[in-house]
């Protein structure tokens, strides 16, 4: 008898947690088929090495872009990878509970259930990912008081106000990090005249990127193509350059959060001033973004103790706790 | 003749009658325990969304090193 599983298929994560045993599995949601065969050659971090390295009949790909199903028959396989690999067999078939963003589709949805079932799960129940990432981060959501959590993934930014045991408000857009990776990616591009890689960018964004002028402001070294030569080129970035690079996505993400917070009930509207916000997800992790957000609303910003792994652990704890729990799955409450 | 379909008549009627205030009085007892469902399916969804019940599973985060990173 398979254990039933919480998947957080995120565009750029993906983690499993298993009912009884907590997080089994993560690792990026990437893999690598070969175009001619249609084999898949890896997936998770294996893949991951390989992007933007192979030859031209491997594709390395992630199949999910801003939190929904780009590529149905990959993202199929790669559920059914992972099934494989924590355990599910052709013989047992879980329940499975899938976290989603908010800001999807019917069809988007259903392309997600659709996947996970032909991929051999026996049920399988979709849960927003703010409010996976409220139960997730330890909010008292259970009490008649605002909580708001915002949760900033690869190719989303969701915020949520959550009293009572369900979403009050919400405000979801498809920015998310990849967005300020490719922002920095074109700003390079663009004003030294070099093309590099996702990889790198996403490199960059974590050694120098921050979202506010900051004491540990320093620049970084970055090789790239030439576009005039062709030839390789070292580059010199400044922190203060990465940050005027990723204003838009940044913006963007402090504005729907400011939306958030206009559409909450008065009389929740106080309880964040004195409880303050709680940021989960990587995109979250950004140097300075807490404090930008915090300096734009006027409200305090706090750091989930476990940014990445919120979001599994609450649709684990929704696993868990399945028949309690069942109302909060998002075919449930139409 | 007479005599015999008024109280064939007179039984129909009090059958029609009594079947329907059964049949509101089972409706009206449904309703009652579906009220009491609904209350009772909040109370354990919020318990089931207390910090004691999360305890287990959110706790339950395992050590990085089973990940592999």
């Amino acid at each position: 008898m398979a254990r039933d599983l919480a998947i957080d298929l995120g565009t750029a994560n993906t983690l499993v947690y298993m009912k009884g045993k907590g997080i089994v599995l993560n690792e990026p949601s990437v893999i690598a088929v070969n175009r001619q065969s249609g084999e898949v050659l890896a997936t998770g971090h294996d893949a991951w090495d390989m992007i933007g390295r192979t030859p031209s009949y491997i594709v390395a790909v992630r199949p999910l872009r801003g939190g929904a199903i780009t590529d149905f028959d990959i993202t199929e396989r790669m559920i059914r990878l992972l099934l494989q690999r924590v355990g599910v067999s052709r013989f047992t078939r879980p329940k499975v509970v899938i976290c989603v963003p908010s800001a999807i589709t019917e069809v988007e949805r259903r392309a997600v259930t659709d996947a996970t079932r032909r991929a051999g799960a026996s049920d399988a129940q979709l849960i927003e990912q703010p409010m996976a990432a409220a139960i997730g981060a330890n909010l008292p959501i259970d009490e008649p008081v605002g909580n708001m959590v915002i949760d900033i993934g690869g190719g989303t930014t969701e915020t949520a106000v959550i009293s009572l045991g369900g979403v009050v408000a919400l405000e979801a857009i498809r920015v998310g990090s990849f967005d300020i990776d490719a922002a920095i990616q074109s700003y390079v591009r663009r004003e030294h005249g070099v093309a590099i890689g996702e990889r790198t960018a996403e490199e960059i964004k974590i050694q120098i990127g921050s979202a506010e002028p900051g004491p540990e402001d320093r620049s970084a070294d970055i090789r790239g193509r030439d576009l005039v030569t062709g030839l390789p080129k070292t580059v010199r970035l400044t922190a203060e350059e990465v940050r005027f690079a990723i204003d838009e996505p940044v913006a963007a993400m402090v504005m729907s959060v400011k939306r958030c917070l206009a559409k909450a009930p008065p009389e929740l509207a106080q309880d964040f001033l004195s409880r303050g916000m709680y940021l989960v997800g990587g995109g979250g992790m950004l140097r300075g973004l807490a404090k930008r957000i915090e300096r734009e609303t006027e409200v305090p910003v706090k750091m989930s103790p476990q940014p990445l792994e919120a979001v599994v652990l609450g649709a684990g704890h929704c696993i868990e706790n399945y028949q309690a729990l069942r109302g909060m799955f998002m075919g449930a409450r139409r | 003749m007479i005599a015999l379909s008024f109280i064939t008549g007179f039984f129909t009627v009090m059958a029609v009658i009594s079947g329907s205030a059964l049949l509101v009085l089972v409706y009206l007892d449904n309703r009652k325990v579906r009220i009491d469902d609904g209350i009772a399916q909040f109370r354990r969804h919020i318990d089931a969304l207390s910090p004691e019940a999360r305890r287990s599973s959110v706790h339950h985060n395992n050590s990085e090193d089973k990940w592999g990173r």
